[in-house]
């Protein structure tokens, strides 16, 4: 039989597109460097600095809103002090900061210096993500460690080691509404957990089947659940001897539990809802709070000393703030807040750390004094509090006094941070909701979170 | 048999006519596809095998991958947010996919008759599915906010408490089921062109012989555009089991509330960008395209059922 195609053309026919298939196939795996990239992490990262002498340091924050402008002054400050360091500042959303970061890292192009929200830390830790200081910590930062908030310090650590140092620390007391108070017949805020719930079941307004006042629900909004009421239980690190995390165990996280179950007298849809919709506005600077539509919340100083002045300054003569009750016996507050980091593969780190240090106020006390009462942010030490300008703005804020109190009480505490951080906050997140809704008992929710939180759910 | 050194000569110089102007032709062919085919290869070929490869390592995105076996599926099974995920997910598919079928196909045949103001019909009703995904997102929370929205508004003053819609476990489903039908304009647009391409002899004929109006449906229409309703419902089978972005958009924490918005992509991001389990993510996505693979194989396998081509005989 005769083949009408030419034999040698046959040949072609498939060979051509297999060899340019090939060939592209081997093109684009050269370029993306195959399936174990590694980070590339470049040799000048580690140089001092650019040929006229000075180290270019980027720093990446995930804040928007009023706080930009501050971030920008304190760019400024940084860059007429440090003439060996010049720092560009640049903002990314929060929704997206840590995938960015990541990919960031994994480009070998991350910042020198980003500003995290402390919880992820320990994983970053972990994985290698991120950079320790500890070998900075010589000549004149050899006291940094002592000068810090111990609290403050513990929330950058990582298997004691340090990685990260405190931007600006969170401390947690509670907001209530001196008119809603007085309309309810209240003489005085609550001094302990059965007052506030007792006070703030008499706030609650709902006209017309939707919701137009809230009195308190530690189950909803942004500060919400287990995680930051634990400190005012003494319920923040639960562990068993092997290092898991063991809230199903732990007297102290039952009793928390069963407290936020306590407050299921209004659906949690509708007050998340009412938190979504005030949240939404303002940079998220707002909420119902803010808005004179809720009697009592549990939040930190920029709630008083930032939001309420800028976006509804008819409440800043009208709210006044108390420790929360707890039943640890004293004020206290959980160790939390932004924390500066060096990303693996950084320019600079060595200049990145400098800022880092600078930013928490080590050896720039009278500045950072001036800077955290206007962002309302809690000191990384108490050297920065003793600073004339932190002094006056106490004075002028005597309810401020509250939160900064609390950072040096014996029984506040930061969360140890571990490899599993992140899935144990999204754990308290879902238990908070499953024990509001119902759906979960208390003692269900904390076998959840242990169950959660522990398992290695791949990697 | 020993070629002659005549017929020797004779192929060679046949050669050279072998290699113009077909194989130019072939060559500048592949050429000129040769920038979908590198993209090919770069983002869907290589990946696709890099995503296999990771399934079975352990990866946080730094450093180098440690291989794990089937450490990642085996974990997948004990998963129970991943069976919630998957159950989200398969809710959402199987109630929105013939939802929106439907609502398509009704406005497509609703836009096919001739009435006045025909075209503005056609673009009112077109345009929303042209609006950015994620804008569209943010504008239905407005519409849909429990406290201050339209829809509980309008609701309120015909004496209905309306639900909290994204924020209520039980309507958070149902309210991302409304949102997709935001984006119909495109099937329907799909649709009307197929209903235009029905000959209109077969309703003549279909009228003639006593058919009605369900009839002339059933049994002309529906069969003659029975092609494009299979590759709408295998696109919008594919675009329901992959949902992520007005779910990641509107419900902060994702998944919210109660796990009730955390469909199958939504969890695997989480994974992959949160918790930093890259290997254990591409499993995920490996499943996903296997899951995808299997209802896109048994919808063609059982379409020979239902669909009629004009050229096949039956």
């Amino acid at each position: 039989m005769t083949d009408n195609i030419p034999r040698g053309r046959r040949v072609r026919s498939w060979a051509a597109p297999a060899a340019l298939l090939a060939t592209s196939a081997v093109l684009t795996l050269a370029a993306c460097g195959g399936p174990a990239a590694s980070t590339s992490t470049s040799t000048s990262s580690t140089s001092a600095g650019s040929s006229t002498g000075v180290a270019d340091i980027t720093w990446q924050t995930m804040w928007s809103g009023n706080t930009l402008t501050l971030l920008n002054q304190m760019v400024a400050e940084f860059n007429s002090t440090h003439p060996t360091i010049h720092v560009t500042e640049s903002n990314i959303p929060s929704a997206t900061g840590d995938a960015k970061l990541l990919s960031e890292i994994a480009a070998g192009d991350p910042p020198s210096v980003f500003t995290e929200w402390n919880p992820v830390l320990g994983e970053y830790a972990a994985d290698g993500t991120i950079q320790s200081m500890a070998p900075y910590l010589t000549g004149t930062y050899s006291g940094l460690e002592k000068w810090e908030y111990p609290i403050a310090l513990q929330g950058g650590e990582y298997k004691g080691t340090l990685y990260a140092l405190p931007m600006s620390m969170n401390s947690w007391a509670l907001y209530y509404n001196k008119s809603m108070l007085k309309a309810a017949g209240i003489s005085s805020p609550p001094t302990t957990l059965a007052q506030l719930y007792a006070d703030q079941a008499k706030e609650w307004k709902i006209s017309g089947g939707k919701l137009e006042q809230i009195g308190f629900d530690p189950d909803a909004g942004d500060n919400a659940g287990f995680e930051y009421y634990g400190s005012f239980f003494g319920a923040v690190n639960c562990f068993n001897s092997a290092g898991q995390y063991s809230f199903e165990t732990c007297p102290a996280a039952a009793t928390e539990a069963n407290w936020l179950a306590q407050y299921d007298n209004y659906p949690l849809s509708d007050v998340e809802a009412m938190q979504a919709a005030y949240g939404a506005v303002a940079g998220g600077d707002d909420d119902p709070f803010v808005a004179g539509k809720m009697g009592f919340d549990m939040d930190g100083p920029w709630e008083g000393a930032q939001n309420i002045p800028v976006t509804n300054p008819s409440m800043s003569s009208n709210f006044g703030v108390v420790a929360f009750p707890g039943t640890v016996g004293q004020p206290s507050t959980f160790g939390q807040g932004n924390y500066n980091i060096i990303p693996k593969g950084a320019a600079n780190p060595r200049a990145a750390f400098t800022f880092a240090a600078w930013l928490a106020g080590y050896d720039n006390e009278t500045f950072t004094s001036t800077i955290d009462p206007k962002g309302g942010w809690m000191p990384a030490s108490p050297s920065i509090v003793k600073q004339p300008a932190y002094q006056a703005w106490l004075k002028a804020n005597p309810w401020l006094n509250v939160f900064v109190d609390q950072m040096s009480s014996s029984a506040s505490v930061a969360p140890t941070l571990t490899a599993t951080e992140s899935e144990f906050e999204t754990a308290e997140a879902t238990a908070t909701e499953d024990i509001a809704e119902r759906s979960k008992t208390p003692q269900q929710a904390l076998a959840y979170i242990d169950q959660q939180a522990n398992s290695a759910a791949g990697g | 048999m020993l070629l002659t050194t005549q017929a020797r000569m004779t192929s060679r110089a046949a050669v050279p006519a072998l290699r113009s102007p077909g194989s130019r032709r072939l060559w500048l062919g592949l050429l000129f596809v040769s920038p979908w085919i590198i993209g090919f290869c770069g983002f869907y070929l290589y990946p696709f095998f890099a995503t296999l490869y990771y399934s079975f390592t352990s990866f946080t995105g730094i450093g180098n991958p440690t291989f794990t076996g089937l450490a990642n599926f085996d974990a997948l099974v004990h998963d129970a947010t991943f069976r919630t995920a998957l159950f989200n997910t398969f809710y959402y598919t199987v109630i929105e996919v013939p939802f929106s079928t439907i609502a398509a196909l009704g406005l497509a045949m609703l836009l096919n008759m001739n009435v006045r103001g025909q075209a503005f019909y056609r673009t009112l009703f077109y345009i929303p599915s042209i609006v950015p995904v994620v804008a569209s997102s943010l504008i239905f929370v407005w519409i849909f906010q429990p406290s201050f929205g339209i829809v509980n508004a309008l609701l309120a003053d015909v004496h209905i408490n309306g639900p909290a819609w994204f924020f209520s476990i039980t309507w958070s489903k149902p309210t991302f089921i409304l949102l997709g039908l935001w984006g119909m304009g495109q099937p329907m647009v799909i649709y009307l062109a197929a209903l235009q391409g029905v000959p209109k002899e077969m309703y003549e004929v279909a009228s003639l012989e006593g058919a009605g109006p369900w009839q002339r449906l059933r049994y002309v229409t529906i069969p003659m555009i029975s092609p494009i309703i299979l590759f709408n419902v295998i696109l919008s089978l594919v675009l329901s089991i992959q949902y992520f972005t007005q779910a990641q958009v509107i419900e902060s924490p994702p998944g919210s509330p109660g796990n009730s918005t955390m469909f199958y992509v939504t969890y695997y991001y989480q994974q992959a960008f949160q918790y930093l389990h890259l290997g254990y993510a591409s499993a995920m996505a490996f499943l996903l395209f296997i899951l995808v693979l299997i209802v896109t194989v048994v919808l063609l396998k059982t379409s020979s059922r239902w669909v009629y081509y004009e050229n096949e005989e039956r």
